[in-house]
């Protein structure tokens, strides 16, 4: 597919067009730093060198909250899925993995989850590369990269007056079909900086061996080493573009029955009614969201479940660092 | 395209009233409409569960107690244990209520063909052994596994379920009954005791077989090391797992065993599995 | 601090002499700006003991998990000495089984406004005097302290560490509330009309995430089961819109009234950057005007909000 040019005096002008007949949703400034949200003028749009929301964009596809029913006589209707085509703009590379990691959950032909599913069939997905690694990010240890294409049907790379656009699907190409065509000297600048941004002294990560060394650790203290300093919060997994568990619960003055994202991080998460709860502690949790990670996920897909972003390091009230937790519990000698 | 989570309308047929306290009672649900019948009975395996939904109690996981062959209907044997059971115990013939399913795995029913079968169950989880046995015990299926034994305990002769089906079993020369209470009562003729201690002393031949186990928590924990002890190969040895649900379909990821889903790629595993798998339960 | 070395000194010897199990206190981050609780059992590793202005958690809030009869020692902030004394007030804590190591605070630093103000992404930062000391990859850059500190902390009127078993270093020497800093937002939440403080309470709770941080970082959250995880009956919207958020941030701050000791350590935590201390600032300062009533000024008065007795002769007051 033939990679085309959006100089950046016209930048405004391109983004502008595809409001007709599509709901844009790109990141801006906000309170709290960047956030995804809808925008109405392309000016609005920050991207910021290698800056990424603090908010993951998953709620694009998985909102934190949403009407699974409204119910009336014990009858449940799905409401009105967003009927206009949606371009999530200025997604990075680690978050548009992410969404690719959780279609294998909610978008499979022969179980699909129709809020997903509808919400992805009317999105396309352009991402830009981040230049430089962003500081607690490690996308590249972790199977993606500042410039990994998964998830993405066009990967921005930007050059110094001008946007390199990559189609990576069909339904990328056809939207960036009228663009000027980038030439070999811009197709050549875009290669340097895709290749000038890893961080060389990074190691991939070796999943199998990780996961290995996790089933070991299973039935070890280690994790109530770990976790201790753990408040027991959803910052990690809220803010995790791959978390992606959830609730149901009836919200009756509505009528609505609703769902809302939840985390194996509460208490309550998997307690049960009869005051069982088989993780009692956040020992066992902690167990849950890393074996989760870089276990079941593994298992699975043969992916890693953390696309390296950085967000539960950043933002963890105690600084709890994934990086280090793994670190720790793989190199436990296990007698 | 079907919504994994809308629930389908069906309604009350029939209560029965399971034990002499009145904490289980069966309810037989019909479809309302012809196409869900048609698609349920299409899906449905012995040991697969429904999730009960009840606008404003939100929803529940169920085994399934019904054979297909019994009828255009769905029996749930269900325990007086909260809001939620509460709700349906309360509720009367005619009423409706929402479910979803078939759900889960069910017993792989076509592998055990040409085999004995042995079914273990304790309190109300017998539900699905019950759907399993009557599958099994009807003449079109009969002539496909072998000798069937079941061993079903209960806590008292008053809490036994499905008793005037079990008691006719008795009469059947191809299948074999043992029945069980925890502590003596005056004229019950049968065991008394736990169901791994009966498992033991009625020690059905692992030649051949697989056995089927279903009950409370501890009951299964300390039956399963005694069919080892038997001769039972891991791999024969079934048993059906529960913890806390939301959404049934493998999505809401609250139910996972390491990276299985119990609503999902369970409910029924074998002890070969659950020996592979990290079980925090 | 300029010398931890006898904080260090302390809970090695205390360690040592088995005055207690654990020291609880902080070790360097493993990201520039921040730290970390550290959780201390055997001696040598009192040396990795740390406290500067990127220690923002309150200390006290580890002790909800610790078994009451273990003796455990922490160092304390005035903060963390406040909340220890309201939770020993309210029977959550046993005052004989801790060891409180007074130290003193220099006010806590916004990790995220240094950042905002830096010239790139911080890959090592110090504090030295009244300055912040950054490095910028290769590039340096000097932040003035004063303007980092945390609001909670400006406006603090509890620099002393109280009921503490020994005091190390003097208590803070410096003026945090400097006057040619612009107004704290509680400050300025105060001068406004009735409607443009709805306004801003709606804008704060409509970036809420319902992670709960803020309550799992609060000394004083300690409830076994909270008011929005009680599913029979719901006593909130569980969803994140206005009606669930808004009520979440109303009644927690209402379930602090009188309790909360005002270190800040909620939003700290919160993700989102919402403001949430003038709320119980507030709710504090009306406890002094009705009931005369300040958190952990003694050891032996509780609450007002949390008091019944038979002999009330006051009515509620609204």
């Amino acid at each position: 597919m033939m990679p085309k040019l959006i100089k950046k005096i016209e930048f405004d002008k391109t983004i502008s067009k595809w409001f007709k007949s599509y709901d844009v949703i790109a990141p801006v400034s906000s309170k709290e730093g960047i956030h995804f949200k809808r925008i109405k003028d392309p000016k609005e749009i920050k991207l910021d060198g290698n800056q990424n929301s603090i908010y993951p964009p998953k709620n694009v596809f998985l909102p934190q909250s949403e009407v699974l029913f409204t119910v009336k006589n014990d009858n449940y209707e799905m409401p009105d899925q967003a009927p206009r085509k949606r371009i999530v703009f200025g997604m990075r590379p680690c978050d548009a993995r992410a969404v690719w990691l959780l279609d294998t959950i909610f978008n499979k032909a022969d179980d699909l989850d129709l809020y997903w599913g509808k919400r992805r069939e009317k999105a396309l997905i352009i991402s830009v590369g981040c230049a430089s690694m962003c500081s607690n990010g490690f996308c590249d240890t972790v199977g993606s990269g500042p410039f990994g294409k998964d998830g993405s049907d066009i990967l921005i790379t930007e050059l110094d007056d001008a946007y390199f656009v990559d189609p990576l699907t069909s339904a990328g190409e056809a939207l960036i079909k009228s663009l000027p065509e980038a030439d070999d000297t811009q197709g050549k600048n875009a290669k340097l900086i895709q290749k000038g941004s890893v961080i060389k002294e990074h190691q991939a990560a070796d999943l199998p061996r990780i996961r290995e060394k996790l089933y070991e650790a299973f039935n070890t203290s280690i994790w109530k080493d770990v976790s201790e300093s753990c408040l027991g919060c959803g910052v990690c997994t809220y803010l995790c573009p791959t978390c992606f568990c959830f609730d149901i619960v009836d919200e009756i003055d509505r009528s609505e029955r609703v769902r809302n994202w939840d985390t194996c991080m509460f208490r309550v998460y998997s307690a049960e009614a009869s005051g069982h709860n088989p993780r009692p502690t956040k020992a066992e949790r902690t167990r849950q969201r890393i074996m989760h990670k870089f276990a079941y996920w593994v298992d699975n897909e043969a992916a890693s479940g953390c696309t390296g972003c950085g967000r539960c390091i950043s933002q963890c009230p105690v600084n709890l660092d994934i990086r280090e937790m793994v670190q720790e519990i793989t190199s436990l000698k296990i007698q | 395209m079907d919504n994994l989570y809308e629930p389908i309308p069906m309604r009350i047929e029939r209560i029965i009233q399971e034990t002499d306290d009145a904490s289980l009672r069966s309810f037989e649900l019909s479809f309302m409409r012809d196409a869900d019948e048609k698609a349920f009975f299409k899906a449905y395996n012995p040991g697969q569960f429904c999730q009960l939904s009840i606008f404003g109690k939100g929803e529940a996981p169920f085994g399934i107690a019904s054979a297909a062959w019994e009828g255009k209907f769905v029996r749930f044997t269900v325990q007086n244990v909260g809001s939620f059971t509460d709700t349906i115990h309360h509720s009367r013939v005619g009423d409706s209520i929402g479910m979803r399913g078939p759900l889960g795995n069910g017993f792989p029913i076509q592998d055990w063909k040409g085999k004995d079968v042995v079914v273990i169950g304790g309190g109300c989880a017998f539900s699905t052994l019950y759907a399993l046995t009557k599958h099994i015990m009807h003449a079109d299926n009969r002539k496909e596994y072998g000798r069937i034994v079941v061993i079903y305990g209960a806590r008292s002769s008053g809490l036994c379920l499905y008793k005037p089906d079990i008691k006719s079993w008795y009469q059947r020369p191809d299948m074999e009954i043992h029945q069980a209470i925890d502590v003596p009562e005056e004229g019950w003729d049968f065991h008394t005791g736990y169901v791994p201690d009966v498992v033991k002393d009625v020690a059905p031949s692992p030649k051949n077989s697989v056995a089927v186990v279903c009950g409370p928590p501890i009951m299964t924990k300390y039956t399963l090391p005694i069919l080892v002890e038997i001769g039972f190969d891991a791999k024969d040895i079934f048993t059906s797992l529960e913890k806390k649900m939301k959404c049934g379909v493998g999505k809401c990821g609250r139910c996972n065993l390491g990276p299985k889903y119990i609503c999902k790629d369970g409910p029924v595993f074998t002890l070969a599995e659950l020996n592979e798998l990290p079980l925090d339960l | 601090m300029d010398d931890f070395s006898q904080v260090r000194k302390e809970a090695a010897r205390i360690l040592s002499e088995k005055i207690v199990d654990m020291v609880i206190g902080f070790k360097q981050g493993t990201i520039p700006l921040k730290s970390q609780p550290m959780f201390i059992t055997s001696q040598e590793d009192t040396d990795k003991l740390i406290l500067d202005g990127f220690c923002q958690n309150n200390l006290a809030v580890f002790l909800h998990d610790q078994p009451k009869d273990k003796r455990i020692g922490i160092i304390c902030r005035a903060c963390e000495s406040r909340a220890v004394r309201a939770l020993v007030i309210e029977h959550q804590v046993n005052r004989e089984n801790l060891y409180l190591i007074g130290v003193p605070c220099m006010g806590i630093l916004d990790w995220k406004k240094i950042q905002d103000a830096a010239d790139g992404p911080v890959t090592n930062a110090q504090e030295s005097g009244d300055q912040i000391l950054l490095e910028i990859g290769d590039k340096k850059q000097v932040l003035i302290r004063n303007e980092f500190i945390v609001d909670s902390c400006r406006g603090c009127g509890h620099r002393e560490p109280i009921d503490v078993d020994i005091q190390i270093g003097e208590i803070s020497p410096i003026e945090m509330n400097a006057d040619n800093l612009p107004q704290t937002w509680g400050e300025s939440f105060k001068s406004k009309s009735a409607d443009e403080r709805f306004q801003l309470f709606t804008e704060e709770t409509e970036r809420c995430i319902r992670c709960y941080a803020c309550r799992e970082a609060c000394p004083m959250c300690y409830c076994t089961e909270c008011f929005v995880d009680h599913i029979a009956p719901r006593w909130s919207e569980s969803m994140v819109t206005p009606g669930g958020t808004q009520a979440w941030h109303i009644i927690r701050a209402f379930h602090q009234t009188g309790r909360c000791v005002e270190c800040g350590a909620c939003e700290r935590a919160c993700p989102m950057d919402i403001k949430m201390v003038y709320l119980t600032d507030k709710l504090n300062d009306d406890m002094k005007k009705e009931y005369g009533f300040e958190v952990g000024e003694n050891e032996e008065k509780q609450p007002p909000f949390a008091t019944i007795t038979l002999d009330d002769k006051n009515r509620f007051k609204y």
